[in-house]
């Protein structure tokens, strides 16, 4: 019986070929004087060229090494979600695979989970990259995220971190998710830190996952913002939404009224007409809140799970429930 | 399950809906296509409804001792996802081939769907040459056009009833409603690997009349499912939110414009329907706009059961030669 799997160390690759093996020397470098037993999850995310091969023939060799095979490209939250899915270890590090991130930093990260940390975030506080068409736009986006979110994460980007596995497995991780990591597992109640790490300047291929377009990312922190805050009281959240035509809707029909009954002036057809589409219109809003309620209550979805995976026992009080028995 | 079920390698499924032809006829020029295929098979009718006649001429077929034949009836008429599916439930071949209740293909070509599956998961019958007029031609050309450019699959024929694949994928997708049609579609975004096969087409497969515009309309769907599905459907406020937000945009604009007229230029605002128009405009926008986040609230919530991903082998050494199908595993992570 061997030891149980401490650490996980994740890394999605997509084409690439030249930095597979570097990596993994740099992992085992970083990681094996920590003395601790530890795994490798390489996902290899339907590459075209010989980084399958090359992960294959590294597992050969190294048998802390798991490989993931996908069928086809599906794009790296997915390949962060198969990575943590077949992942065995108590603790759970992701990284790129373009050795950007710095597999020393790994100790760090591992410190701060065990202080009592959920999830650990890098930030890249010296970053080697382009400033206008890359460091800019990152700045607003993660201030941004961090006003919607409540969570205020200088560096959302940065694929290098930490999670306590038992976390982390049952947070649903979808579509586009990973840019939104530490927001969604925030749905669980988690302790955040962010450690600085270091960052390098590509070596090898070009850059897959570029910058998405703007509208995309607002949407995006729209559902984060809606599943974070609200997915358990959907009917306050649309709710809400429909205030403002509600006072509108309101405010053109009583202007409209008032002026045909107390002046008798000639109603005004478009004012009380937009009032109408404005007064319906918050009502349907309200029901798609209802409809929200449903969805939610017949989904077997419920917040204690969530709250479940973090929770603590008073020590104090748990003692003295020990020392009772 | 009985002997003879174990021991069946491939399942032929027939869904008999509303065309069909004389099925005896049918059936002899199949199992003369399949002859050379050196694999044990069975058929399986799945009856989409009442069909008393073609029932009588299986029944008969069936007592003069053809074996291997079984005859699923319908109550009424699911439509030929359905009739799949349920031909799928009494399969007990590894391999499915689902062939037309019609002479849409030579029958003699059946057998050259089966040699692709050993590299690919999917194979998709495709009539070529095929005869139509012009208008016939272009309307095929246009649809296909429109299924590559939004998912970037070069289809030829994805009216063809004849598909051999994996029994995996048939499982996998759980088709419903007219989904078979778009079957190699949706098993490319699965991420099993799809291949056509050029098969002649039948003599007899000529379409006497016009089409109806409910034939029109149904492709049309098709496309947009297509899209709604390939694009979408994992996030949904991309799809909703942006033409919500561009209505909604549009009915600000058209308001900021008139509120800009009646104080600069004092135009009255009253009666003018243009306010009426802006108004619809902003409130359909956030109608959209709730949607996609309701559809959101759907997705999250029922996200355990969506997998983004299929992880076609696990591979590690050296335990138990360690090749593990993903499922295996999968039981294993989710305890």
């Amino acid at each position: 019986m061997r030891p149980p799997i401490k650490l996980s160390v994740i890394v999605p690759f997509y084409n690439e070929q030249d930095s597979i093996g570097a990596l993994h020397t740099a992992i085992v470098d970083a990681v094996a004087p920590l003395q601790i037993p530890f795994e490798m999850v390489f996902v290899d995310d339907g590459s075209k060229d010989q980084t399958l091969a090359r992960a294959v023939e590294l597992a050969r060799k190294d048998h802390r090494i798991r490989v993931v095979q996908f069928r086809r490209n599906y794009g790296q939250t997915a390949a962060m979600a198969a990575g943590i899915e077949y992942a065995r270890g108590e603790v759970l590090v992701t990284m790129d695979g373009d050795l950007q991130n710095d597999p020393a930093d790994i100790e760090q990260f591992l410190r701060k989970i065990d202080a009592g940390y959920d999830v650990v975030v890098g930030w890249r506080h010296d970053r080697q990259d382009k400033l206008v068409s890359r460091k800019v736009p990152s700045v607003i986006a993660n201030w941004l995220i961090g006003k919607v979110t409540g969570i205020p994460i200088k560096d959302n980007g940065c694929s290098l971190k930490a999670y306590r596995a038992s976390v982390i497995k049952n947070i649903p991780l979808y579509s586009e998710m990973h840019r939104f990591i530490p927001a969604m597992a925030s749905i669980a109640g988690t302790r955040i830190a962010e450690v600085k790490v270091r960052h390098h300047a590509r070596r090898f291929g070009a850059s897959k996952y570029g910058l998405s377009r703007i509208y995309k990312v607002l949407l995006d922190l729209m559902v984060i913002k809606t599943l974070t805050s609200f997915a358990a009281r959907p009917l306050l959240w649309f709710a809400f939404l429909a205030l403002p035509l509600f006072l509108i809707g309101t405010v053109a029909l009583v202007y409209a009224l008032t002026m045909s009954i107390v002046y008798h002036a000639a109603t005004s057809l478009p004012i009380a007409g937009s009032g109408v589409i404005f007064l319906t219109s918050a009502f349907i809003l309200f029901c798609s809140g209802a409809l929200g309620e449903l969805v939610y209550n017949l989904s077997g979805m419920r917040e204690h799970d969530f709250a479940r995976l973090t929770q603590r026992l008073d020590t104090r009080a748990a003692a003295a429930e020990i020392q009772a028995r | 399950m009985t002997e003879r079920d174990a021991k069946v390698e491939l399942s032929v499924i027939i869904p008999v809906g509303k065309r069909c032809a004389n099925v005896r006829e049918l059936y002899d020029e199949y199992v003369s296509g399949l002859e050379s295929v050196r694999l044990t098979r069975e058929f399986i009718f799945v009856l989409d409804g009442p069909h008393a006649q073609v029932l009588a001429e299986l029944e008969q077929l069936i007592s003069e001792g053809t074996a291997n034949v079984v005859v699923v009836c319908l109550s009424r008429s699911f439509g030929e996802s359905t009739a799949l599916m349920a031909g799928l439930e009494r399969a007990a071949g590894e391999l499915i081939l689902t062939l037309p209740a019609y002479h849409q293909i030579d029958g003699r070509d059946v057998a050259k769907l089966l040699t692709p599956l050993e590299s690919a998961d999917v194979a998709i019958g495709w009539r070529w040459p095929r005869s139509g007029g012009f208008l016939e031609r272009a309307r095929r050309a246009v649809f296909h056009g429109m299924v590559a450019w939004v998912t970037g699959m070069r289809l030829h024929d994805l009216g063809c009833g004849a598909r051999a694949m994996r029994r995996r994928v048939l499982e996998e997708l759980s088709l419903y409603g007219d989904q078979h049609r778009l079957l190699a579609v949706l098993a490319d975004r699965k991420g099993f690997r799809v291949t056509e096969v050029a098969l002649r087409q039948s003599d007899r497969d000529r379409f006497e009349g016009v089409y109806r515009p409910r034939e029109y309309a149904h492709l049309v769907l098709d496309v947009f499912t297509v899209f709604f599905l390939v694009r979408f459907t994992k996030k949904p406020l991309r799809f909703f939110g942006m033409i919500g937000a561009s209505m909604c945009g549009a009915g600000v604009l058209v308001v900021l414009y008139l509120v800009f007229g009646r104080l600069v230029f004092n135009r009255s605002l009253a009666d003018r329907p243009a306010l009426l128009l802006s108004s619809l405009l902003v409130v359909l926008g956030l109608q959209l706009f709730a949607l996609g986040l309701l559809a959101e609230l759907i997705i999250f919530t029922q996200a355990r059961h969506l997998k983004d991903y299929q992880a076609a082998e696990i591979i590690q050494y050296p335990e138990n030669s360690a090749r593990q199908l993903p499922h295996e595993s999968r039981t294993a992570a989710i305890s």
